[in-house]
């Protein structure tokens, strides 16, 4: 549907006002909810593409997440009424001792924008907050962030503890600045991105696997 | 310590600029406070400033420029045993650690509208009057002189200053939606530095460089795009750039992050320096320097993540591959890449200092 394209184009455009208004006009015509979160969705993993590949940058990004967020307000009772859940539910916290939110907030804009519901444990979270988090909401993934070398044991600790706890199949993801791939095997966590939109593709293959 | 061999670290420093043989590349570094306590819990007798003198860095700070809307006004909100909360001189609500180091966690940004930016924190910034102590200065630049340092004014230019003031979220976004609101921030805050930068001239003291600090990236790409860095900010940086000139300084820009995408663009502003050049963010300056070398000194760019390995082999290649590359253009100074975090033990840095200094010769 050419409607449906359009709320795709202007959701990467971060077209607040145009969002809400084409989200509006596919409730009111009554086009299944799963066609409207299809195309909102849609729109910021584009975004996200165009992320990875420096076409767009963090302003477009969170003006993308920002139009995605208000026509979500309004298709919510639509899904909530077409027994349309989250992809997944996630956790994400930056880890005991660092007080930086800004890379955290981005993952956790990504993972909404991809239809994930995110339990934002905020900053300088402890280990035991997580696990109480991960059972409380029966999540299937938690992020874990650190954007200080100085927190990067905290991250170690936190990814053990939360590997202790015996969680089943959850997943444990860490990412921040100095946070590298072979850090993250050496901690024993289950993925690890580079950046934000990265973070929605890795959750999407280790939980498909 | 700044009269080794034949060179001050004025002169020398002065060389690395024009390109000139040296007799050892330049130095200077950064630490986290943690780190230096952990040292002084190994056996580090002194401060900081006692490191440097051991590293025998070139650099004098003449004084350091934050210029805020609320100048001394800022006060503790609430607090814990471990953390505080503090709306700062910029209109800040952050959360800080009472005993550590490191970014604030950040609660709220008061400037968060065009309307109080016009109404309030434009009128403020531009009518706090001078935020330097002029005087200070010219003890610090006299001392710099005697010690044969290359002096520098340390300040922090507009797109940091913008963020500080509004936040990420607003000031990114407004990149966007707003972008004359920003460019008029940006303005200003750039004003008001040169009126504290032209104060500091009027008193005598003729320093050799400004180093300005902006983190405008990233490990992974700028903040911004490189075409809304150059609309918004870069004429700033160029009108700094363009000031020191004019003065006959140097200009040296420091910002973390990955910056590949931005370099030509600091060319084009007349920038005499970048610094630290973090690696872990992509920058490598063996490639920088055959591409950027003559147009661009190079400021850093060792890896802090090797130097937190404490693997002696690992430390000693980082060095020697870093300062071999540097060396090739006359135009590299020593620095790591970020600062030295903790994991650095005192013996590791002891090892750090020799190896620059060994491998630093020309």
């Amino acid at each position: 549907m050419a409607e449906l394209q359009e709320l795709t184009q202007v959701i990467i455009k971060g077209n607040r006002a145009e969002a809400k208004r084409l989200t509006q006009a596919a409730i009111d015509a009554q086009v299944p909810a799963r066609q409207v979160l299809d195309a909102l969705v849609a729109g910021m993993d584009e975004v996200g593409r165009r992320f990875q590949r420096n076409e767009v940058f963090v302003p477009e990004m969170l003006i993308a997440s920002r139009a995605m967020k208000e026509a979500m307000a309004l298709l919510e009772p639509m899904l909530v009424k077409a027994g349309i859940k989250p992809e997944y539910i996630a956790v994400i916290g930056a880890v005991q001792g660092d007080l930086h939110d800004i890379g955290k907030n981005l993952v956790a804009m990504m993972w909404r924008g991809a239809n994930f519901q995110v339990v934002d444990l905020g900053t300088n979270v402890p280990a035991e907050k997580f696990i109480a988090a991960v059972k409380e909401h029966r999540a299937q993934v938690v992020g874990l962030s650190s954007l200080l070398t100085t927190t990067m044991p905290a991250m170690q600790a936190t990814v053990k503890a939360i590997k202790d706890a015996g969680l089943g199949s959850l997943k444990v993801v860490v990412g921040g600045a100095p946070i590298t791939q072979d850090f993250a095997k050496e901690i024993g966590a289950d993925g690890f991105s580079p950046d934000a939109a990265g973070a929605v593709d890795l959750v999407r293959k280790l939980l498909a696997a | 310590m700044t009269t080794q061999g034949s060179l001050t670290g004025r002169e020398r420093v002065n060389r690395m600029f024009a390109r000139q043989d040296q007799d050892r590349i330049p130095r200077h570094e950064s630490f986290w406070p943690e780190t230096i306590t952990r040292w002084q819990e190994e056996g580090l007798s002194g401060e900081q400033s006692d490191v440097l003198d051991l590293l025998e860095s070139d650099f004098g700070q003449v004084t350091w420029m934050w210029p805020s809307p609320f100048r001394g006004q800022g006060r503790t909100i609430q607090q814990d045993a471990s953390t505080r909360v503090v709306r700062d001189e910029h209109g800040k609500l952050a959360r800080y650690w009472k005993n550590k180091s490191g970014t604030p966690e950040h609660l709220g940004f008061d400037c968060d509208s065009r309307e109080k930016w016009e109404q309030v924190y434009k009128p403020a910034l531009l009518n706090t009057g001078l935020q330097v102590d002029v005087h200070a200065a010219k003890r610090a630049f006299r001392r710099a002189r005697e010690l044969g340092q290359w002096a520098y004014v340390a300040g922090v230019e507009s797109f940091e200053q913008t963020r500080t003031m509004m936040g990420d979220e607003i000031t990114l976004m407004g990149m966007m939606e707003y972008p004359e609101w920003i460019r008029d921030v940006s303005v200003t805050c750039t004003d008001v530095m040169l009126r504290n930068l032209d104060a500091i001239v009027a008193e005598g003291v003729h320093f050799d460089g400004l180093w300005t600090y902006g983190d405008m990236a990233y490990n992974h790409a700028t903040m911004c795009s490189p075409a809304t860095y150059r609309e918004l900010i870069w004429p700033d940086h160029k009108r700094l750039a363009m000031w020191a000139h004019a003065h006959n300084m140097k200009f040296i820009y420091h910002t973390d992050g990955d910056i590949n995408g931005v370099m030509d663009l600091y060319v084009e502003a007349g920038f005499d320096c970048i610094q630290p050049l973090e690696a872990k963010a992509n920058m490598d300056i063996r490639t920088l320097c055959p591409k950027y070398g003559q147009q661009l000194a190079m400021f850093g760019n060792c890896n802090v993540m090797k130097y937190a390995t404490n693997d002696r082999a690992v430390i000693e290649e980082e060095i020697r591959a870093k300062l071999e590359a540097g060396k090739k253009t006359r135009g590299y100074a020593y620095h790591s890449d970020h600062s030295v975090p903790p994991q650095v033990s005192w013996e590791t840095y002891q090892f750090i200092i020799d190896l620059v200094k060994r491998y630093g010769k020309y």
